[in-house]
C-alpha cells in the first residue's frame, strides 16, 4: 500500500515538473518577445528620430551611457539576432517538452506534430484546398 | 421522417444509404475488442463485428494499406451496418470513400477513371503549416496624413497582449489594409508576418461596453494572452485525389463550379505521387491510406476486378473493403461462374468476413432500435407481431413498416403503434413473398407475359 502511494506520488511530481518546465519555457518566450519588441522600437526610434551625427544615450541596467548613434544601432541589431535565435531554439525545446509532458500522461501524441512545415511556395500551391 | 437524414455526411454517396444506417455509431466493441450484444447501433454479427475490429485497428495504426477485405452474407445480415460501423469508428481523420459497384459505369469517365479516383479519395496527406503571426489588440492607432492631401502617410499601431504592449511603425501599405479591414482600436487583430495580411478575429471584452449600438455579428474575444509575435502551426489533411484536381485544372476556378473534373492525366498523377513521396521523405507530409468501400462489388466487371488487382499493389493504397450478397454467380460480363462473383485471383487476396441471418431476439433488438431512430412508439404485442414479420419476411420489410405504420397511427390520432395499425399496412404493402405470389397468380392478365420464360437471375 505504502509501496503503491509512493508510487503514484513519484509519478505525479515527475508530471509536475514536466508541466512546470513547459510553463517557464513558455514564460521565457514571453519575456525574450517582449525584450525584442522593445529592440524593435528602439531601433526605429533611431532610425527615424534622430539626425545621424548626434549621440544618444543608451540604458544599461540603471546607467545612462552616451554612445554614437551607428554604435548603438549595431549594438542593438546584434541583441535583436541573437534574440531571434534564442527564441527559434526555445520553440524547439518547447515541442520537445510538451511531447514529453503529453507521454508521461498517457495522452497519444499530437497529430502531424514532427512534421516539418511545407515551404510557403508549397502551401500557395495547395492554398485553394486549405481555405475552404 | 427528415429527422433520419440529418446526422453528419461526409460525402454525396453516404447520403443515399444514411437512410437504413443511421443509427449505426460505431462496431460497438469493448476496449479489448469483445463485441457487445447491442451497443452503438450495432446487435449480433458478434463474429464480423470482432473481425472487424481487428481490421480497424490495423487501419488505425496506419499498418495495413493495400489490402482488401470482403463483407459476404445474404441480404439484410448487416453487411452493410459493418462498413458504416467502420468508417464511424475511424473518426474524422482517416479518410472513408464509400461508393456502390454500379457508380463507376458513367458515359462521362471511363471505369478505371472513376475507380482511381475512389481509390485516391480515400488516401490522406497530412501536411503542416506554419506561420508567424503577430496577433494583439489594437490599443491605439495613429495615422498622420501629409497637409497636401497626397504623398506617404505614416503612422503608428500600439498592440497588446496581457503580458506586453508595444508600438509599431505603419507604412503605406499597412494603413491601406487597416483601414480597409476597418480596424480601430478595441479590436483584436492578426497580421501574418509573411504577407501583411491583416484579419480581424472580433472586439475586446474590455471595450464591450463602449457603444451600444452594435451589429449583431459583432464578436467578443479575450485580449490574446503571452507574447505578440506567435508562431502558428496548423495541420490540414487532404486527399490526394484533391491534389490531383487542383493540378489538372487549366481553365482555373472554373473547374470548381462544373463539379465535373473529367479524366485526369496519369502523368499528372504519377507527378503527384513523386512530389508526395518526396514531401514524406523530407518529413514534411505524412500519408494516411484510408478506406474505400465498394458496396454491391458484383456489379464490377472483369475489367475493373483486374484493375484492383493492379491498384492494390501500388504503396499508396488504401485499404479496400468490399461487400456483396451473392453466392456462386457469374462474374459480370463473362460466362464464368465464381463464389461471390469475384475472379478467383481477386478472391484469394481477400480477407472474407461472413454475416449470418438474424436470430429472432437480434430482429427484436434492431426493430427496437429502428423505432428509437424514426421516433415511432411501438406497443409490446405489436412489437411482437412485427418481429415475426421480420423472420418470415425480410428485416428491411419489417424496418419499412416501422414509419409507414407509424403514420398510419399518427393518423388516427393515436400515440403508440398497435397491432391493428401493423394488420393495415401489412395489407396495403406487399413483401417480396407475397408479390412474387401474387404475380404467379395473375401473371396472364399483365403485359408482355410472353417473356415469362426467361427466368429472372436472382441468384
Amino acid at each position: 500500500m505504502a509501496d503503491a502511494s509512493e508510487r503514484v506520488l513519484e509519478y505525479l511530481a515527475e508530471v509536475e515538473a514536466a508541466a512546470e518546465d513547459v510553463l517557464t519555457t513558455k514564460q521565457q518566450i514571453v519575456d525574450l518577445d517582449s525584450k525584442r519588441n522593445r529592440n524593435r522600437e528602439a531601433l526605429s526610434a533611431l532610425r527615424r528620430e534622430l539626425a545621424d551625427t548626434e549621440k544618444v544615450k543608451v540604458c544599461f541596467g540603471n546607467m545612462f551611457i552616451k554612445f554614437p548613434k551607428s554604435k548603438a544601432r549595431e549594438m542593438i541589431q546584434r541583441d535583436h539576432e541573437q534574440l531571434d535565435r534564442e527564441i527559434n531554439d526555445l520553440h524547439k525545446e518547447l515541442k520537445a517538452k510538451v511531447n514529453r509532458l503529453n507521454e508521461l500522461q498517457g495522452k497519444p501524441e499530437l497529430r502531424g506534430y514532427s512534421l516539418s512545415p511545407l515551404s510557403s511556395e508549397e502551401i500557395r500551391a495547395v492554398n485553394s484546398l486549405l481555405k475552404v | 421522417m427528415a429527422s433520419t437524414k440529418v446526422p453528419e455526411v461526409r460525402d454525396i454517396t453516404r447520403i443515399e444509404r444514411i437512410g437504413a444506417h443511421s443509427h449505426i455509431r460505431g462496431l460497438g466493441l469493448d476496449d479489448a475488442l469483445e463485441p457487445r450484444q447491442v451497443s452503438q447501433g450495432m446487435v449480433g454479427q458478434l463474429a464480423s463485428r470482432r473481425a472487424a475490429g481487428v481490421i480497424l485497428e490495423m487501419i488505425k495504426d496506419g499498418h495495413i494499406a493495400g489490402r482488401a477485405v470482403l463483407i459476404a452474407g445474404q441480404p439484410g445480415t448487416g453487411k452493410t451496418a459493418i462498413a458504416m460501423g467502420i468508417a464511424q469508428s475511424l473518426g474524422p481523420d482517416t479518410p472513408f470513400t464509400a461508393l456502390a459497384g454500379s457508380e463507376i459505369f458513367s458515359l462521362e469517365m471511363s471505369k478505371t477513371e472513376a475507380l482511381s479516383q475512389a481509390f485516391r479519395k480515400a488516401i490522406g496527406v497530412r501536411i503542416k503549416e506554419e506561420t508567424e503571426i503577430i496577433e494583439g489588440e489594437v490599443v491605439e492607432i495613429q495615422i498622420d496624413r501629409p497637409a497636401t492631401g497626397t504623398g506617404a502617410k505614416v503612422g503608428k499601431l500600439t498592440l497588446k497582449t496581457t503580458e506586453m504592449e508595444t508600438i509599431y511603425d505603419l507604412g503605406n501599405k499597412m494603413i491601406d489594409s487597416l483601414s480597409k479591414e476597418k480596424v480601430q482600436a478595441g479590436d483584436v487583430i492578426t497580421i501574418d508576418k509573411a504577407t501583411g495580411k491583416i484579419s480581424k478575429l472580433g472586439r475586446s471584452f474590455t471595450r464591450a461596453r463602449d457603444y451600444d449600438a452594435m451589429g449583431a455579428q459583432t464578436q467578443f474575444v479575450q485580449c490574446p494572452e503571452g507574447e505578440l509575435q506567435k508562431r502558428k502551426e496548423v495541420v490540414h489533411t487532404v486527399s490526394l485525389h484533391e491534389i490531383d484536381v487542383i493540378n489538372s485544372r487549366t481553365q482555373g476556378f472554373l473547374a470548381l463550379f462544373s463539379g465535373d473534373t473529367g479524366e485526369i492525366k496519369s502523368e499528372v498523377r504519377e507527378q503527384i505521387n513523386a512530389k508526395v513521396c518526396e514531401w514524406r521523405e523530407e518529413g514534411k507530409a505524412e500519408i494516411i491510406p484510408g478506406v474505400l468501400f465498394i458496396d454491391e462489388v458484383h456489379m464490377l466487371d472483369m475489367e475493373c476486378f483486374s484493375f484492383l488487382n493492379r491498384a492494390l499493389e501500388s504503396d499508396l493504397s488504401p485499404v479496400l473493403i468490399m461487400a456483396t450478397n451473392r453466392g456462386i454467380t457469374r462474374i459480370r460480363g463473362t460466362n464464368y461462374q465464381s463464389p461471390h462473383g469475384i475472379p478467383i485471383d481477386l478472391l484469394d487476396r481477400l480477407l472474407i468476413i461472413a454475416t449470418s441471418p438474424y436470430t429472432e431476439k437480434e430482429t427484436r433488438q434492431i426493430l427496437k432500435i429502428r423505432c428509437e431512430e424514426e421516433d415511432v412508439e411501438l406497443s409490446e404485442e405489436a412489437h411482437t407481431v412485427l418481429t415475426r414479420i421480420g423472420m418470415e419476411t425480410s428485416l428491411r420489410y419489417a424496418i419499412q413498416l416501422i414509419s409507414t405504420a407509424g403514420l398510419v397511427c399518427r393518423k388516427r390520432k393515436g400515440t403508440e403503434v398497435q397491432v391493428e395499425d401493423i394488420k393495415r399496412v401489412y395489407s396495403l404493402f406487399l413483401d417480396e413473398a407475397r408479390s412474387s405470389q401474387y404475380m404467379k397468380e395473375y401473371q396472364d392478365s399483365f403485359l408482355f407475359n410472353e417473356t415469362q420464360t426467361a427466368a429472372m437471375d436472382t441468384s
